[in-house]
């Protein structure tokens, strides 16, 4: 009897499981024959909409192929998206853009200056998932003025050289579906994800984590490159790719081989714009204000070790003066400091230093852990190693209590103020990992510059200052950049080889131009 | 357990329940700042206290816990940070593919268990008693994960039979219910096999040792006595005594079942409430946290009272005392 009831309930369960769990937003196979469909790694990111995608690259891209912005980032900087052309006013602090006539939502509305001023005020009042629209820990947004139906003017309180990307990358929203929408975290209707982007979204499923984007028909900016791209859900993601499943994953150093020499197959490498870095609690050890013991530590970390064994050989050592080699403003005439243990030892002058390393607990952290701490003892440093998970460490890092810290994160590539949000200790720290500024460190000079390069709206002379800056840091090492990866991306040529990477960004998929015909 | 034990386990569970997320360092607001795939989101301190005010967390803790005990009792267990929506409705999507791994797990596991059970002690002692009895001491050593990556690569990859991943093929246009069932079947092989491997081990123990004791009885000597055909004796007569025990193994094991369930859905991205588990854990998500555990111990309390009272029905000399 039990075993009846047993098998009976059985099947029960898997015939209702279809019945009510399936997303009834799955779309269908025999629409994409004759399409090139591009189908990549799922993964549960958030509904695409401005307010309930997640908070990280992943989901946030998937908004952007949605919602257009201004202006996008192309493979050397800025490029005209949205708008056509743009001015900054000499003072900076006006902002003109001029957006291309004919432009279209998903749902067949026009797109107008309206909508721009109304996304820009309306994010002022309700900051979207990834707010672009603040600065020093304010929104920095003072009036919006339509001109004509395709001009807008946008006045700040200050001028501020990294305003025009984030104006620039902040999503347009149609005034006609969110106007009467008071609490946007809640609205997750079909009507939320109306953009006016090349693709518009035709089946997402959030148990599955899949996503099926198309491409829009009405757009009027450049022509899409693929016609559907599929988000699909895989276990691993290199064997859904050996399996056909994927058509493009990253894949570990120790496996680029396999793929070497076979034509059907194209490797790329990433720009290194994801790394590690050791950071110094000054306030915690003061004697770490002595600039010789920081040198010591330069002297003694064998960076090339680690980019040999931990990153297996996927990585370049990281620059002392912070931005990192594949940086578009990166100076490669700072400092650098080769792995000699002898002179690290010679700066200590026979003391020996304790100090705990806080790290998360990541096979690769955990590992780079291991190996300062051979490296270091050999100068004389003793390092107790305590690795705790990583959210616990993002945490201990936050609130400063830590002695030296190991921190991975990415965004190396992005706007050059990073420097200051790191090195000028005059800044509040906000939450990010990738802009903990150094507990206890202040340099006067570093601080001066970090607010001239805020301050320079001409390009050229920033560029100089940030220049200035990377060789002040690299001399000073108020901590040790020690390793930027340099992933590889493999995919099968013959199906899709538009692949590009953004300037400042190191995930080809990421990139909206790797869809598009540009 | 009588039914004020019931409410106190549930008391306990929902207090620590609510306190053990919080204790644990780090918040949800750190974690949606952070950036490991490599766009910055940099929250402000201010937005982060203001997103703190929209979630009720800038609130003293006692403040907190009421709002949380008195909306339990509305039937509202909360808004969930990372997805964006009403715990209740993230877990919803994702549970009855969890309930449904889990129940198919454990009712095959046990039919298989108590069979196996039952043709090892008849034949105690003999060659398929022994290859039968080392096989199974030999699976239920072995981590359901490790099952799973091993059926994973043979099943999946290798052989390719079975689906590497997922509950249903992605955006497929269904011809048919039987399409569709199928599909969602097939998918489902792998996870459940490597749960059903997982159990299958303690329930063939505990019935074949129930077996044996049943086996030794009067009324089975009776009946091999009256000349009934083997089959009769051991699927009829004895199984119906011997099996009580492993009925109530099996509810009683629910809870670890949902354990290994967590791993196996992350091996194969199987949309169940394990997966999501480890992500809400991950990310601090306090309200999906508390919401998930909820299921699981409401669940778990569920089946032990089901146990509870199917054991009476099935042994009446426990409804007796």
């Amino acid at each position: 009897m039990l075993l009846k009831y047993g098998i009976r309930f059985s099947f029960f369960i898997l015939l209702i499981i279809p019945a009510v769990s399936c997303s009834p937003r799955g779309g269908d196979s025999d629409a994409d024959k004759g399409k090139l469909v591009i189908n990549l790694e799922g993964g549960g990111w958030g509904y695409p909409s401005p307010y309930t995608h997640y908070s990280r690259g992943p989901g946030v891209f998937k908004m952007r192929l949605l919602f257009d912005s201004l202006l996008e980032r192309g493979e050397k900087g800025l490029i005209p998206w949205l708008a056509e052309k743009w001015s900054v006013s000499p003072d900076g602090r006006s902002y003109s853009f001029t957006i291309r006539k004919g432009g279209r939502w998903h749902d067949g509305e026009s797109l107008t200056a309206d909508d721009l001023k109304f996304s820009f005020e309306y994010f002022t009042l309700h900051p979207p998932a990834s707010d672009e629209l603040s600065a020093y820990g304010r929104n920095f947004i003072k009036g919006c003025k339509v001109i004509d139906p395709h001009s807008i003017r946008i006045t700040v309180d200050s001028p501020d050289a990294t305003l025009l990307a984030k104006l620039g990358s902040t999503r347009i929203i149609p005034r006609h579906v969110w106007e009467n929408v008071k609490d946007p975290k809640k609205f997750d209707s079909p009507q939320s994800v109306i953009g006016s982007g090349p693709f518009v979204l035709t089946g997402y499923s959030r148990e599955e984590g899949s996503y099926r984007f198309e491409a829009f028909k009405d757009y009027n900016g450049p022509k899409q490159a693929v016609d559907v791209i599929r988000f699909i859900p895989v276990s691993d993601s290199v064997l859904a790719f050996e399996k056909g499943e994927i058509d493009l994953t990253s894949v570990p150093a120790d496996l680029v081989k396999r793929y070497e020499n076979d034509p059907g197959y194209t490797i790329i490498r990433n720009p290194a714009f994801w790394g590690y870095r050791l950071l110094f609690n000054i306030k915690k050890k003061p004697e770490l204000k002595d600039k010789k013991l920081r040198h010591a530590f330069a002297f003694s970390i064998n960076r090339k070790e680690l980019v040999e064994k931990v990153a297996r050989g996927a990585a370049v050592e990281g620059s002392m003066g912070y931005l990192p080699v594949d940086h578009v403003w990166y100076n490669s005439r700072v400092k650098t400091y080769p792995f000699e243990p002898a002179k690290g030892k010679e700066l200590l002058s026979g003391r020996k230093y304790s100090f705990t390393l806080l790290t998360g607990n990541s096979r690769d952290e955990v590992r780079i852990a291991e190996l300062l701490k051979i490296s270091l003892s050999i100068a004389g440093f003793n390092i107790n190693v305590k690795s705790i998970d990583m959210k616990s460490r993002d945490a201990a890092v936050r609130s400063g209590d830590y002695e030296i810290a190991l921190n991975g994160h990415g965004g190396w590539g992005s706007d050059p103020d990073m420097l200051r949000r790191v090195y000028s200790g005059t800044v509040r720290t906000d939450a990010s990992p990738s802009s903990d500024a150094i507990p206890g460190y202040s340099n006067s000079e570093i601080n001066r510059l970090a607010m001239m390069q805020l301050r320079e709206m001409n390009s050229k002379k920033r560029k100089e200052i940030i220049f200035r800056m990377q060789e002040i840091i690299a001399e000073e090492v108020p901590q040790v950049p020690l390793y930027n990866t340099k992933g590889y991306t493999v995919f099968r040529n013959k199906k899709y080889s538009g692949w590009r990477h953004m300037f400042d960004h190191h995930e080809v998929t990421h990139n909206k131009l790797s869809y598009i015909k540009i | 357990m009588k039914p004020a034990g019931y409410l106190i386990t549930l008391s306990v569970v929902l207090i620590l329940n609510f306190f053990i997320p919080r204790l644990m360092p780090g918040d949800p607001f750190t974690f949606l700042s952070s950036d490991p795939d490599g766009v910055s989101i940099v929250y402000t301190p201010e937005q982060i206290e203001k997103f703190k005010g929209y979630y009720g967390m800038d609130k003293p803790l006692t403040e907190q816990f009421i709002s949380y005990f008195s909306n339990l009792v509305s039937g509202d267990i909360g808004y969930s940070i990372y997805y964006n929506d009403d715990v209740i409705d993230v877990i919803a999507s994702r549970a009855l593919w969890t309930i449904s791994l889990v129940i198919i797990s454990l009712s095959l596991a046990g039919i298989a268990g108590i069979i196996t059970g039952a043709i090892s002690a008849w034949f105690r002692d003999h060659l398929i008693d022994r290859l039968l009895y080392s096989f199974m001491i030999l699976f239920s050593e072995i981590p359901a994960f490790i099952t799973a990556i091993i059926l994973l690569f043979a099943g999946g990859a290798w052989l390719g039979w079975f689906p590497l991943s997922g509950g249903a093929t992605p955006f497929r246009g269904y011809t048919s219910g039987w399409d569709k069932i199928s599909d969602i079947a097939m998918h489902a092989v792998l996870p459940v096999t490597a749960l059903v491997f997982a159990r299958l081990g303690e329930f063939y123990l505990l019935a074949r040792s129930s077996m044996i004791t049943v086996l030794s009885k009067d009324y089975i000597r009776t009946a091999k006595g009256k000349g009934l055909l083997k089959r009769r004796i051991i699927f009829i007569h004895a199984l119906k005594n011997a099996a009580p025990p492993v009925v109530t193994r099996i509810f009683i094991s629910l809870g670890t079942v949902f354990g290994g369930a967590i791993l196996v859905e992350n091996v194969f991205r199987y949309p169940g409430a394990g997966f999501l588990l480890r992500e809400a854990v991950l990310v601090r998500d306090y309200p999906l946290i508390q919401g998930l555990f909820l299921f699981v111990a409401v669940s778990v309390l569920i089946m032990n009272f089901t146990a509870d009272m199917l054991y009476g029905k099935f042994d009446p000399r426990v409804r007796v005392s």
